[in-house]
């Protein structure tokens, strides 16, 4: 008998995936980044990420999901990641500019949550998030000084991916059913309101901008509240099977 | 720019310089700071522009004379 709402389920499992990607993504660029420093960072993010995702899968195996399909065992389609980390189009700069928004969106989402025993869980993974987001924003100043295009570009497809990631804007204090559900605290208008705010202060004074884009994605009807995206879509076979770890399952230690 | 990057592992250790990095600005060299020399829990961990840092000791004294003198 699961303690949490279904819909409450749904949305750890999605900002879990969330972090495996992540972290997925962090490791494949860790070593392509344009200075050691940033390569550091990226490999040392990627193993906070993964950290994150295992204690998140604790979380849902208590709750009745299944490990090893947790863990894995499932097809690219099965893991709800946000969107905007399905695939990495572009360089370096798209890199940063796909994986800070959907980091900044998870968290915001944790920090969220108003589960007692999971306080202590989120208040280390605030911990982590705090150089994970300060990280990122300092990178996306300077590439926005560097190519205010090519980050531009990226964020008109990103921003949107991320907002859907988060949920419907229609999901205010009233309507939001894990709001009204007490298993968050901050409804998805609010969670929404700040990482708008805070992407238009970041990009304020440079060439970057936010104009085209589309705030108000995703469209209520079109959402898939399990998925937390729109379009379907999914990271693709090779991630999944990497993820797996199928290759490598001779030396996996029981 | 080149920031020099000093820290302590305890309250009432000195403060010792454990290296540098360089960054495009101040946030940033606060990041890679933290990135790169993560091998202890610091309870101070600071950087300071290299151009900012103002040496009192260090520079030898030199008996050279210079040729036109």
């Amino acid at each position: 008998m699961s303690d949490w709402p279904e819909p409450a389920v749904d949305y750890v499992q999605a900002i879990a995936d969330t972090k495996l990607v992540l972290g997925h993504r962090n490791a494949q660029w860790s070593l392509a980044g344009p200075s050691l420093e940033d390569d550091i960072g990226g490999a040392s993010a990627a193993q906070e990420e993964i950290g994150h995702f295992r204690q998140f899968v604790n979380e849902l195996a208590s709750q009745g999901r299944e490990k090893d399909w947790l863990n894995g065992k499932r097809n690219a389609e099965e893991f709800n990641n946000a969107a905007c980390l399905d695939r990495i189009d572009g360089d370096w700069p798209a890199y940063v500019a796909s994986i800070a928004p959907a980091d900044r969106a998870a968290w915001y989402m944790i920090d969220s949550i108003a589960v007692e025993h999971l306080d202590g869980l989120i208040t280390k993974m605030g911990e982590d998030e705090y150089f994970h987001l300060e990280y990122h924003d300092a990178r996306l100043e300077t590439l926005a000084e560097d190519d205010p295009e090519g980050i531009q570009s990226t964020l008109e497809t990103t921003l949107p991916q991320a907002l859907a990631f988060i949920g419907p804007a229609e999901y205010d204090k009233e309507t939001d059913p894990l709001i009204q559900a007490g298993f968050t605290n901050r409804s998805i208008t609010e969670i929404r309101e700040a990482f708008e705010e805070h992407y238009r202060n970041l990009f304020a004074e440079t060439d970057v901008s936010l104009d085209g884009v589309d705030w108000d994605a995703p469209v209520r009807e079109e959402w898939d509240e399990v998925r937390r995206r729109v379009g379907g879509g999914s990271i693709g076979e090779a991630d999944a099977r990497q993820l797996r770890g199928t290759e490598n399952e001779l030396f996996a230690m029981d | 720019m080149k920031y020099e990057v000093f820290a302590r592992i305890n309250q009432g250790d000195e403060t010792l310089h454990i290296g540098n990095v360089r960054a495009q600005n101040d946030r940033l060299a606060r990041m890679y700071a933290h990135n790169t020399f993560d091998e202890e829990d610091w309870n101070y961990l600071a950087v300071v522009r290299a151009e900012d840092l103002i040496e009192v000791t260090g520079e030898r004294p030199t008996a050279r004379v210079s040729a036109d003198e």
